[in-house]
């Protein structure tokens, strides 16, 4: 490689600079702005209610008090516990569909568009129609109790998010050569060492890339609960997200709130870059 | 769009007037040359008739201005946040705006609606509590526009009188469910918002105690707090008098279940009553009565007291023209006239020794002016939603059996103590 570029390379760096421009502003002003933005607010003690107090800096104190705050921790665990739950029970029952949905079928298009609905349901309409299915007439109610009120919850998302989960598995399943099952029978394996042995090791990236979606997703979770149970009884089901929005949109505490918001994007990041590297590691290995 | 614009759109350059045209009139500017009062706020049902009437009368009174109503979400909750949305990023319009009472000190305070003290109203005639709740540091912020207040809502065929205790009252709903058969005793909002905050202050009331104490001091982890909280809770769970799903329910899930026969008692504001006489609809309409929530010994019969204000948004640029209305919709006509379509309690107390109120509300104004006047007022504070929000999740976490009353009440008051400081509020509160 030339020490330096050449009049002619290095005009065509400036062009492709100039080409990325328009996108990488797009990414600065939609992506970056509002999380620095956010994070400026955190470092202030802002608070819409009362504007004799300024907005004075204080640095990291909001975080010093989300740090502290025993609501935020546990909605943290109840985001994490969300998470788990649901993106495993996602990921097996999709499987189990996309398995289904994968055998030559004559009315093949029409059982994957009707496996599909209820992820083509807007969430808020969806976990309306659970909130009713689990309210009953003679008083009692599952959403007074602060653990039976996870079970709505988790089979409402489980409800719509499978077909997703589903569909990427199915994609997956799709690019397995034929021919590995065909080599597999004659050497004499049945369909569960088919399955253990061709089937889940070549279906790895889908599932990994499954994973990363829907674990991302489900650790944003807002509207479900939100729509179902308000984050209660108490605060027994309040994910993390709806703790910022109160503390951002009820307690009008902008400070506090956005340090809130920050923890969500920062843990959400984290898991992002894990996923990635899992990813990569595994891609390496095949 | 007049005349006058439309023929120029046959030209070039159509599309920037017609958007000129539409941006004018989105922000108000007249589109007939008339001047634009906005008006905002609940335009549910007859509430909307009622206010357009209002309007077509005040522009004929007040040329040349028309009134425009901008609607806005029906959920309490939905409507503040959409508020503060306007007012901070300083908006013009709405001009009127229809507050909650607990919102008031909060919008004075913030700066977003503007003080009425240059206009001097007559204030006299208004409900004590609803226009405490209007003042903040001495100043005039809003006119109280309607009252709301707790009530006890009891079956006149299953009973002669209300229960005046609260230990008679669960003996009767107990009694009651286990001779007619009926699913509930007692049915209120338990749903973790607002509403568990006034049922659980008309408890506390009844059992003597206080959200905050005459020195502005929280006093919610009182003993008297702990028995009235203790009862709630028991009467889920060991009297079976109120469902669980109560702790679910808001003012209509309620209001459902005492209308369709179900419960033998209902805690609920005025609005169910004119609901409820409709025999098209009601199973119960000529068999039930409202009356004072009851109390225990050494406590007082006590109602939450709600309402709706109305105030001038601080950078309205119609300040003067904004009175006018609010002046117009706060004279004892157009309160009489809303009574009479939408049920709702006038906040001028003259009008309740007039006949007219009586047969406009199908109660009696006197027993409703009873009832207003025990009416308790909640804290007149700025940070009113956060303290609310601390006290609701305290209240449904021992509702819902995840902490024992008094645990859940110390808490509330160390956090609520603890949030009045952080606001530098902590000598300067008034309940």
């Amino acid at each position: 490689m030339p020490q330096r570029l050449s009049i002619a390379e290095s005009r065509e760096v400036r062009m492709a600079w100039l080409f990325a421009a328009p996108a990488l502003l797009a990414i600065a002003l939609v992506a970056a702005f509002p999380v620095l933005w956010t994070f400026w607010e955190s470092l202030h003690r802002h608070d819409l209610r009362l504007p004799w107090l300024g907005r004075p800096f204080i640095g990291l104190s909001n975080y010093r008090e989300a740090l502290a705050d025993t609501r935020a921790w546990s909605a943290i665990a109840h985001t994490l516990f969300f998470t788990a739950t649901t993106v495993s029970a996602e990921l097996v029952l999709g499987l189990a569909l996309a398995l289904g949905l994968n055998r030559p079928l004559r009315v093949q298009g029409a059982l994957r568009a009707a496996a599909l609905l209820p992820w083509a349901i807007p969430t808020v309409v969806a976990a309306l129609i659970w909130r009713f299915m689990f309210e009953s007439p003679d008083g009692s109610s599952w959403f007074a109790d602060p653990l039976a009120a996870w079970v709505p919850i988790i089979l409402a998302d489980v409800w719509k998010m499978m077909p997703f989960v589903a569909l990427l598995l199915l994609a997956g399943l799709q690019n397995i050569d034929n021919s590995m099952y065909e080599a597999a029978a004659l050497d004499g394996a049945g369909p569960v060492r088919q399955f253990a042995f061709i089937t889940l090791p070549l279906l790895r990236p889908a599932i990994a890339a499954a994973v990363v979606f829907r674990s991302l997703d489900a650790f944003r979770v807002f509207d479900v609960i939100y729509v179902m149970t308000g984050g209660g009884p108490g605060t027994a089901t309040e994910p993390i997200s709806l703790y910022a929005f109160t503390a951002l949109f009820r307690e009008l505490r902008f400070g506090f709130g956005s340090a809130l918001a920050m923890m969500v994007f920062f843990v959400s990041f984290l898991l992002a870059l894990a996923w990635i590297r899992l990813l990569a590691t595994q891609e390496s290995v095949t | 769009m007049s005349r006058a614009q439309f023929g120029l759109c046959k030209r070039a350059g159509c599309v920037a007037l017609v958007l000129a045209g539409g941006i004018a009139s989105g922000c108000g500017g007249a589109s007939d040359g008339r001047p634009v009062l906005t008006f905002s706020g609940s335009a549910v049902g007859r509430e909307a008739e009622i206010l357009e009437r209002q309007f077509d009368r005040f522009e004929i009174a007040h040329p040349p201005w028309r009134v425009e109503l901008r609607s806005t979400p029906d959920s309490a909750d939905e409507r503040r946040q959409l508020y503060v949305q306007w007012l901070n990023a300083r908006a013009e319009r709405p001009d009127v705006l229809q507050l909650d009472v607990i919102w008031t000190a909060e919008f004075a305070a913030a700066g977003w609606i503007r003080t009425l003290d240059d206009f001097a109203p007559t204030v006299v005639d208004f409900f004590q509590g609803s226009i405490e709740a209007d003042r903040w540091r001495g100043s005039l912020y809003a006119l109280p526009w309607f009252v709301d207040v707790g009530m006890l809502y009891w079956r006149t065929d299953l009973m002669p009188e209300a229960p005046a205790t609260f230990q008679a009252l669960m003996q009767r709903a107990d009694d009651v469910m286990q001779e007619q058969g009926l699913p509930f005793g007692f049915v209120w909002q338990g749903a973790r918002y607002e509403g568990v905050v006034t049922v659980f202050l008309e408890h506390l009331g009844g059992f003597g105690g206080q959200i905050l104490d005459e020195t502005g001091q929280v006093a919610v982890d009182s003993e008297e707090a702990v028995r009235a909280l203790t009862y709630m809770r028991d009467a889920i769970w060991i009297h079976n008098v109120v469902p669980p799903a109560a702790l679910t329910w808001q003012e209509e899930q309620s209001r459902f279940a005492f209308q369709n026969g179900q419960a033998v008692f209902m805690r609920n504001w005025p609005y169910a009553h004119a609901l409820m006489q409709d025999s098209r609809d009601s199973r119960v309409a000529n068999t039930f009565d409202v009356s004072l929530m009851p109390a225990v010994t050494g406590g007082s019969p006590t109602a939450a007291l709600g309402g709706s204000h109305l105030a001038i948004n601080a950078h309205s640029a119609h300040a003067d023209a904004a009175f006018e209305l609010i002046a117009f919709l706060t004279a004892a006509d157009q309160m009489l006239e809303r009574a009479q379509v939408a049920g709702q309690f006038p906040s001028r107390r003259s009008l309740y020794d007039t006949p007219e109120l009586t047969e406009a509300l199908g109660l009696s104004a006197r027993a409703a002016r009873q009832i207003i006047e025990r009416a308790r007022p909640r804290p007149v504070t700025p940070i009113y939603s956060e303290l609310s929000d601390i006290l609701q999740i305290r209240l449904h976490r021992a509702l819902s059996q995840q902490q024992e009353p008094r645990e859940a009440l110390v808490e509330a008051a160390s956090a609520m103590r603890s949030a009045l400081t952080r606001a530098g509020l902590d000598g300067g509160t008034r309940r």
